[in-house]
């Protein structure tokens, strides 16, 4: 679908003059991107001030990690921004995907590599998170 | 490119656009590279090597371009949710443009200063 007709897809009647209230898929994305972004906008922001501003990058160390994600709401926030940000990245890419991908069979195959790979990097992502055991003795 | 070939047709929501797009698909990039760096922390002194090699000066200049597009990407998609959800604001879109890539350059410079600190303090070449 090209940019040109997916901002009239997407129109879905939330504020576009003349956009008809039709909710299908692209409907939903549209709202999703902007809701995921405005919690995007605070979950980034903050964890890239905590790692790069507040401390410097190399005073990240495993002990750093093991201290804030002593605290359980870390894990959430950072489980958070994790999904998140995969899911709003990777909708944000099957646009460009859409957009410069003209041969159907490519852009299919993009896609599967895409999402698989960011599926799998999702999983990693979750199980580091949540099975994380600390700092171990020595 | 021709002003009638595109949809914004050349204006500042055409740059708007192009380096919002630019800048969501470098984050997606760097975000994919994180979760495998991040997923080192079960093997600390692998992680704490990254992690060292990252204050290193060109991974710091990164850090300094990744906060340049995680502002611009953060302030401009404010921007397209205010056009977006409250319609009789759009008259005022270009001016909200510039005031917001102001805000990027400034907050990228303040911020770009911190993270560069312990190279101009000589701490580390």
């Amino acid at each position: 679908m090209s940019l040109r007709e997916r901002s009239f897809a997407s129109g879905g009647g939330f504020g576009v003059p003349g956009g008809r209230s039709k909710q299908n898929f692209e409907t939903w994305s549209w709202f999703f991107m902007r809701i995921s972004g405005l919690v995007l906008f605070f979950l980034a922001l903050i964890h890239f001030s905590i790692t790069h501003i507040f401390n410097d990058v190399t005073t990240t160390t495993v002990s750093f990690v093991a201290k804030r994600w002593a605290n359980p709401l870390w894990r959430v926030f950072d489980w958070l921004l994790l999904a998140l940000g995969l899911l709003h990245g990777n909708n944000g890419l099957r646009f460009i995907m859409d957009d410069y991908i003209r041969s159907p069979r490519r852009r299919a195959f993009t896609k599967a590599f895409v999402y698989s790979l960011s599926l799998a990097l999702f999983v990693v992502g979750t199980v580091t998170i949540v099975t994380f055991k600390g700092l171990v003795a020595g | 490119m021709s002003p009638n070939s595109t949809l914004y047709k050349g204006k500042t929501g055409q740059w708007a656009f192009v380096l919002h797009r630019i800048s969501g698909f470098l984050i997606l990039m760097f975000i994919l590279l994180h979760v495998v760096d991040i997923a080192t922390v079960n093997f600390p002194s692998v992680y704490d090597a990254i992690h060292r090699l990252y204050g290193n000066v060109v991974l710091r200049l990164f850090e300094v371009g990744l906060l340049f597009g995680l502002l611009y990407h953060s302030l401009n998609g404010l921007r397209v949710v205010m056009i977006d959800f409250f319609p009789g604001s759009i008259k005022n879109e270009k001016p909200v443009f510039y005031a917001i890539f102001s805000l990027t350059l400034l907050l990228t410079v303040v911020g770009g200063v911190i993270i560069l600190r312990p190279f101009f303090t000589g701490s580390i070449h």
